[in-house]
């Protein structure tokens, strides 16, 4: 006993918060009961109350974001069902009930199988934003599953009319309620979606109801064929606070049938005026994109591109022009100092001819073999030689010969 | 002739090496008239080149300007 394990009391509460944990039936429960002690806190907007039946009393707290869903006005003394978890209050020292949701006790039964097929199909996926299909722009045709007697039809009717008369509805009756209604639905469905291409969204509706009357909505069989639709579903059933399982797995809830025809169709006054807004712009748009290209073309055509060839020609002629002349000076050149050279030996050559000699009296002495005759030495009396002059030759017989003394 | 085929830069630079070549005056008679003679075609190859380029360019204009220009 000396042993003793003493926890503070914060030690204690955390540890008896944790067994409220592990315990998997505490975390998501239904509990019957009366309600008492009913408190909406205005500021925080959260609900306070107790539920009670004779002998026992259950502390529960409604918090702000899950009682906005609440469909009714709780009040003392009305017996409700709630579903949520047990958990301990550490700051008051006692365990109660966090309300998730909660309905009136009459309607019990039948909310509590729909609050369960919502939570199974929820589980599944079923509602998940990825299977959402988006809807068309405008409808060409629009396919509508309702009762044909119903207010739903005319309102969805006269508002699609208002907003958007061309568009072509086809109509499939079937029974909004009642034991054959779920069945019809489905049928209506696929029908509809065999179709193909035909119809660009389909429109579930019906007017406003009790939740027994719109329990058709809240089929399981409904819920699934709807899922598994190609063309876009639209639902609209009820009114504002109504939502049914339908709902969930449709791509798009209107609240109301009215609701509905807004959503798929845009006003076509609003549409005739967005497209002659969008039609300025895109004139705008490609008028300015044309005049770019147009000011960039000429800049490009006035620039070097055309004119560059015409000037490199212009350049090549010039510049041949230039070598052609000092080619032709070139070889006058050469010719004339070819020339020159010629003239200068010419005129040694003329220096050196002996003939020249002639003119300034000189001859020249030839024997009969033509061998010239350069001495006197050899010469004999009556020898003919043929002398030379400048103009012309004389042929004479030697009379003497004198040689030189010495 | 070989000069048939050279450009009209080829053609040139040839041509001004000829010449630069016979205006140093170095050269025999034999050798100067078979420059000079080659430097005549030169001249003429490369004006016939630019008469051509000409003419090509006028044809383009022209086309240009019917819009009917489709590339070469």
């Amino acid at each position: 006993m000396s042993e003793k394990q003493i926890f503070t009391v914060t030690q204690l509460s955390q540890y008896l918060k944790s067994l409220f944990w592990q315990d998997s039936l505490l975390q998501n429960l239904w509990v019957r009961g009366e309600i008492s002690n009913y408190k909406c806190h205005k500021p925080s907007g959260h609900i306070y109350f107790s539920l009670k039946d004779e002998q026992s009393v259950l502390r529960s707290v409604f918090f702000k974001g899950k009682n906005a869903m609440l469909r009714f006005i709780p009040t003392d003394g009305m017996k409700v069902i709630a579903r949520g978890s047990i958990s301990l209050y550490e700051r008051s020292g006692y365990y109660q009930l966090y309300v998730e949701e909660m309905e009136p006790e009459g309607l019990g039964a039948l909310y509590l199988a729909y609050a369960q097929l919502k939570e199974k199909l929820a589980l599944e996926g079923l509602f998940d934003d990825r299977h959402k299909k988006p809807l068309p722009r405008l409808p060409r045709k629009v396919g509508l599953i309702t009762s044909p007697s119903g207010a739903a039809v005319k309102d969805f009717l006269t508002t699609l009319q208002r907003r958007f008369p061309c568009v072509q509805v086809l109509i499939h009756a079937v029974a909004v309620q009642g034991r054959e209604a779920p069945e019809q639905i489905c049928n209506a469905l696929k029908v509809l979606d065999a179709r193909g291409g035909e119809l660009d969204v389909i429109v579930i509706t019906r007017g406003g109801g009790s939740l027994e009357e719109l329990w058709c909505f809240n089929d399981e069989a409904v819920a699934r064929v709807v899922h598994g639709m190609k063309t876009p579903v639209v639902s609209a059933v009820g009114h504002e606070t109504d939502y049914t399982i339908v709902d969930f797995v449709a791509d798009r809830r209107a609240s109301t049938p009215t609701a509905a025809a807004l959503l798929i169709v845009p006003e076509k006054s609003e549409l005739l005026r967005y497209l002659a807004m969008q039609e300025q712009l895109s004139s705008r748009i490609l008028s300015n994109y044309l005049q770019k290209k147009r000011s960039l073309f000429e800049r490009l055509v006035s620039s070097v591109a055309l004119k560059h060839p015409r000037e490199k020609i212009n350049m090549g002629n010039q510049r041949l022009d230039e070598l052609s002349y000092r080619l032709k000076r070139a070889v006058e050149q050469i010719l004339k100092s070819k020339k020159t050279c010629l003239h200068n030996h010419g005129e040694r050559l003329r220096a050196l001819d002996p003939l020249q000699v002639l003119t300034r009296g000189y001859a020249l002495v030839f024997d009969r073999e033509e061998h010239p005759v350069k001495s006197a030495y050899g010469v004999q009396e009556g020898q003919l030689l043929r002398i030379t002059f400048y103009d012309g030759d004389a042929y004479c017989n030697v009379l003497k010969v004198h040689m030189k003394e010495g | 002739m070989q000069d048939e085929k050279l450009s009209f830069e080829e053609a040139l630079e040839r041509l001004e090496r000829l010449i630069a070549g016979m205006e140093k005056g170095d050269l025999s008679l034999e050798e100067s008239l078979r420059l000079f003679r080659e430097g005549m075609e030169l001249t003429s190859h490369c004006r016939k080149l630019l008469a051509d380029a000409e003419y090509r360019v006028e044809i383009i204009l022209q086309d240009g300007e019917k819009g009917e220009y489709k590339g070469d």
